[in-house]
């Protein structure tokens, strides 16, 4: 029940940030946030940092250019607003992450929870299988490989891709059948 | 690049959710009753297909790579609302349990990814397969990445529009249609040319093994 109200606040608190366009506001829920997050503050600043920096930079960047060259003068308001909620809202993200656990917080529909159990759980195998299958083509010829080559090896990692689905999907039925999962 | 949460305006990414919602709802009913009850696993592992997929690079001259999205080869391989469904539980998988890309950019990118891309995709498919199966294909994983490129680029360049202050300056997304249309288009409508011919390689080595599974 308390991972559920943890999910409520979470979203909550998401669609109250997208509607601030007040840079004392957001600085206001930056600082709130950061307390909440205790210990792990700078830990989890840096991961929302680095996953938005990207984006955030490169619109930045861009619009402060354009800006400055077309009127001669820097957007600093609108620079200040959006990368804090941006910052903000990514904060509240990795902070959901690693106070809820997703899969309690969606118990409430049992066939959701265990097709979230099931995709995450195969998901992981498979991408570990796809850096497997990267690392190996890299390490079957000391030259790079040629791009017909590489559209070859990207053609067969994306068949077995498939392939596995086909059989996950019997496996997993029968597994699940078998211990009354489906009923 | 995964649009973060902030950029998109409520006023914009509300009305999605609603229309998200009913496509959702109306998807995993239709998912329901095309499959047995198996569904669930075979959902499961559709969705794990279209994330892992996300983590196949798709090779670009000079030794350099893209993601592949796989959104068009799902929708020939396996259907257009198994494809969207299986979509949309990745781009919440990935903002949810690893903090990839926003939760309120997720029924924009449902919608234009699993549901425009997908539904694109495979009406392509079907109108074109018997003319030139080749074809068929590779326009099915081309347009599956240009669509929702487009689709994007337009809500992109719609925020200045519906979300600027009292002076008229942008609160969102800063640029227009003038900018970000040609900024998306150009480089995915190049990138499709390649998603569309690992669709066309892609579908021929499955098509190899997918017998053993039907007569298995």
């Amino acid at each position: 029940m308390a991972e559920r109200i943890k999910l409520v606040a979470y979203l909550a608190a998401i669609v109250a940030t997208s509607w601030l366009t007040t840079a004392a506001w957001l600085a206001g829920g930056l600082v709130i946030t950061l307390a909440l997050c205790g210990r792990a503050a700078p830990r989890l600043l840096r991961r929302a940092t680095l996953a938005t920096a990207a984006f955030s930079g490169t619109v930045s960047l861009a619009y402060a250019g354009y800006m400055g060259w077309s009127l001669h003068r820097l957007p600093l308001d609108w620079l200040i607003t959006v990368n804090l909620r941006v910052l903000l809202m990514a904060l509240l993200t990795f902070l959901f992450i690693t106070r809820v656990n997703p899969f309690q917080a969606l118990s409430f529909s049992r066939r959701l929870s265990f097709l979230l159990v099931l995709a995450v759980s195969q998901s992981l195998v498979m991408k570990r299988t796809l850096a497997d299958f990267r690392l190996g083509l890299e390490s079957r010829s000391l030259r790079p490989a040629s791009l017909s080559a590489r559209y070859r090896a990207a053609a067969h990692a994306i068949a077995w891709l498939l392939d596995r689905v086909l059989a996950n999907a019997h496996d997993s039925a029968q597994a699940m059948q078998s211990r009354g999962a489906l009923r | 690049m995964h649009i973060p949460d902030g950029f998109i305006a409520p006023q914009m990414y509300l009305p999605l959710y609603a229309a998200a919602t009913a496509a959702w709802a109306y998807g995993a009913k239709r998912v329901g009753q095309e499959l047995d009850e198996s569904s669930l696993p075979w959902l499961a592992a559709l969705t794990a297909a279209s994330f892992a997929l996300s983590f196949v690079a798709l090779p670009l001259p000079g030794g350099t790579s893209a993601h592949v999205t796989g959104v068009g080869l799902l929708a020939v391989v396996f259907g257009f609302w198994q494809a969207f469904v299986a979509a949309s539980l990745v781009f919440a998988i990935q903002a949810l349990l690893f903090g990839d890309g926003g939760i309120t950019t997720l029924p924009l990118n449902a919608l234009a990814m699993g549901f425009a891309g997908a539904l694109a995709a495979r009406g392509l498919f079907l109108a074109l397969r018997h003319f030139h199966i080749g074809l068929a294909l590779f326009l099915a994983g081309w347009i599956g990445l240009t669509l929702p490129a487009l689709l994007i680029a337009l809500a992109l360049g719609a925020q200045p529009l519906i979300a600027a202050n009292a002076t008229g300056e942008p609160q969102y997304f800063p640029f227009g249609w003038g900018v970000t249309l040609p900024a998306l288009l150009i480089p995915h409508a190049l990138l499709g040319l390649g998603e569309g011919a690992l669709t066309l390689l892609g579908w021929r080595l499955v098509e190899r093994l997918r017998g053993r599974y039907q007569h298995g």
